[in-house]
């Protein structure tokens, strides 16, 4: 579905994919099922909420976990190291546990001069927004906690808000460093919001559509067959460039290196996180991996077929659509992706020096938000002709 | 102002500068890692490595060669003489003071001490350090190897030797038992 008839079935106020958008999860889903009688309603949306809630705090802290110890292995291999070996006997897999173990014994201090409630609220800040743009992400078809029709929006805007908790951080500690690092991602998330939320724009427009549920149903056709190979960089080229911006524009939005400005442990001791310690500054780490999880899972979605492959493909021509199975495969197929993209943030990061802030200016200002817009521009062109083409 | 051109290029130098890099990077991620897991494996040592001290004791003749030649007094050692028989007491090297300097070996008539392979000498407490070469401790981890090897060789050569005897004469079965048993 084109652009241009996402437009038409606006107007005539038509679901794109004809399915209800009822806005229940699965959660609920499953807990109708086995609720008792006398259980009153308010009760029972409370649990539910709880489950959704416990489940995504647990989501965040795996993804962290699983998150951390790659980073150290992949960063390790890179330099021709092992990485951690030993905690937990295979590959050092329990390193991370570990570690949350000593954070949380720290002692947690928090300096004579700082702002005491912003120090302490800083933290919480950050990690509600990621949890909240966690809980817009679809887990597969049939499982999803909100069915959101925008998504992505929900998920773009929520994961900015953390921004708002570095500032805070850098402004609660009361000490130059963080002071610093906080201007700078507040600079840099300014700069790099434009070129991200442009150069998405290029997918939507080929998909038709702002749900991630549905942007990732619309890929499985190629050339009207439904392979689960027609991603969005495959149907048109403009998206391949859109996804470089937008993978770059991702990299500066996580404060990932070559823009892990903020923190810049050669200039700024550890920018925001300078007067952080234990377990609130690992808060901020965990934000930190969840929001290159869920950066990435927004790419794999848009741009790389989301739930979509031959295998998912395959099991809808064998009748499994909307079983457990199914289901698992989907989930499965975009964690796996969602992790490629990780894979591929860590590869950048032990690959490229830092970069000077001026030089992310201009690279956000003078390159990035032009091309994306051209992109735009091309991809519009594109849909146009393929409009006119296919219908 | 940059030119169309330039601008262009230097879109292109970033994307193939770090697409170099990268593949740098990745080639390095899926070659084998060079460290040497410590202290499981080992890297190999040379033959004349000057490690702790390893003493063949049933040829030492409690001359005190070796000691009066060490510089700095590490060994001490006493025996008991019973004819041709000698019964030691002591022989320890005080690792706390030796520099490892091989002046002791070259002295010694039997050529029963040698510097041996091993070089951890890692302890919770420095008295630890006070080796006693009488022991199996003081020994070299390769002459620990080679003597758990020869060890391990002898007990299955008597456990073959005990379950053919066994299977050969039933009745003469104990006392193959008995010699295995004194053997562990
Ligand atoms: S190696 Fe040198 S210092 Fe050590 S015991 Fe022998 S002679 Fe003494
Ligand atoms: S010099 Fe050799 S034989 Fe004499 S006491 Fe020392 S180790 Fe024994």
């Amino acid at each position: 579905m084109s652009f241009l008839a996402l437009v038409q079935d606006t107007i005539t106020k038509d679901n794109v994919m004809g399915t209800p958008h009822d806005g229940g999860n699965f959660v609920t889903e499953l807990l109708a099922k086995i609720r008792p009688e006398w259980l009153p309603e308010w009760m029972f949306i409370l649990t539910a909420v709880g489950i959704a809630v416990g489940f995504i705090v647990a989501m965040v802290s795996v993804i962290a976990m699983w998150s951390v110890w790659m980073e150290r292995k992949v960063s390790g291999h890179i330099q021709c190291r092992y990485g951690p070996m030993y905690a937990g006997g295979w590959h050092g897999w329990a390193q991370t546990l570990a570690d949350g173990v000593k954070l949380l014994l720290k002692e947690d201090m928090i300096p004579k001069g700082a702002d005491r409630a912003l120090f302490w609220l800083a933290p919480a800040i950050v990690l509600a927004g990621i949890f909240g743009a966690l809980a817009a992400m679809p887990l597969s078809y049939d499982w999803y906690f909100a069915r959101m029709d925008l998504g992505v929006f929900t998920i773009l805007a929520l994961g900015s808000t953390t921004t708002i908790g570095v500032v805070m951080a850098g402004w609660a500690s009361n000490s130059k460093w963080s002071l610093y690092g906080a201007m700078r991602e507040a600079a840099q998330v300014v700069a790099y919001e434009i070129p991200l939320g442009v150069s998405l724009l290029c997918p939507l427009m080929t998909l038709g559509t702002f749900s991630l549920l549905d942007a990732s149903r619309e890929q499985a056709t190629l050339f009207g067959w439904d392979c689960g190979m027609g991603w969005a960089v495959f149907t048109n080229p403009f998206n391949m460039a859109a996804f470089v911006i937008f993978w770059i524009a991702a990299l500066a939005e996580t404060k990932r290196a070559p823009f892990d400005l903020p923190e810049a442990e050669s200039e700024l001791v550890a920018g925001f996180l300078t007067e952080y310690s234990g377990i609130r500054w690992s808060f901020f780490f965990m934000e930190e991996y969840a929001a290159m999880f869920l950066m990435s899972v927004v790419g794999a979605v848009f741009f790389f077929g989301g739930f979509e492959t031959p295998l998912t493909a395959l099991m809808r021509a064998a009748d499994l659509e909307g079983g457990v199975l199914y289901n698992l495969v989907c989930f499965g197929t975009l964690v796996l992706k969602a992790f490629a993209g990780v894979f591929l943030m860590m590869w950048l990061r032990w690959t490229l020096p830092r970069v000077r802030i001026d030089q992310v200016m201009t690279m956000g200002y003078k390159y990035l938000t032009p091309l994306a817009l051209l992109c735009v521009l091309l991809t519009a062109v594109w849909e146009y002709v393929r409009y006119l083409v296919v219908g | 102002m940059v030119s169309a051109s330039e601008y262009f290029g230097n879109v292109w130098k970033t994307l193939s500068t770090t697409w170099g890099g990268m593949k740098i990077t990745g080639k390095y991620f899926l070659q084998k890692p060079i460290p040497v897991q410590y202290p499981d494996e080992r890297l190999p040592i040379p033959d004349r490595y000057r490690g702790i001290h390893y003493l063949e004791q049933e040829k030492c003749i409690n001359c005190l060669a070796c000691a009066r030649a060490c510089p700095i007094d590490c060994i001490e050692m006493d025996a008991i003489r019973h004819g041709k028989e000698l019964e030691w007491v002591t022989f320890t090297l005080d690792y706390q003071k030796c520099m490892f300097c091989e002046l002791c070996v070259y002295p010694c008539p039997k050529d029963c001490i040698h510097m041996g392979t091993e070089y951890a000498l890692v302890t919770y407490d420095r008295s630890e350090l006070n080796y006693d070469l009488l022991s199996f401790k003081g020994m070299s981890r390769d002459a620990r190897i080679r003597k758990k090897e020869a060890e391990e060789k002898k007990a299955a050569k008597d456990a073959a030797k005990a379950t053919k005897a066994a299977k050969a004469a039933p009745a003469e079965e104990a006392p193959a038992e008995e010699e295995k048993g004194e053997e562990g």
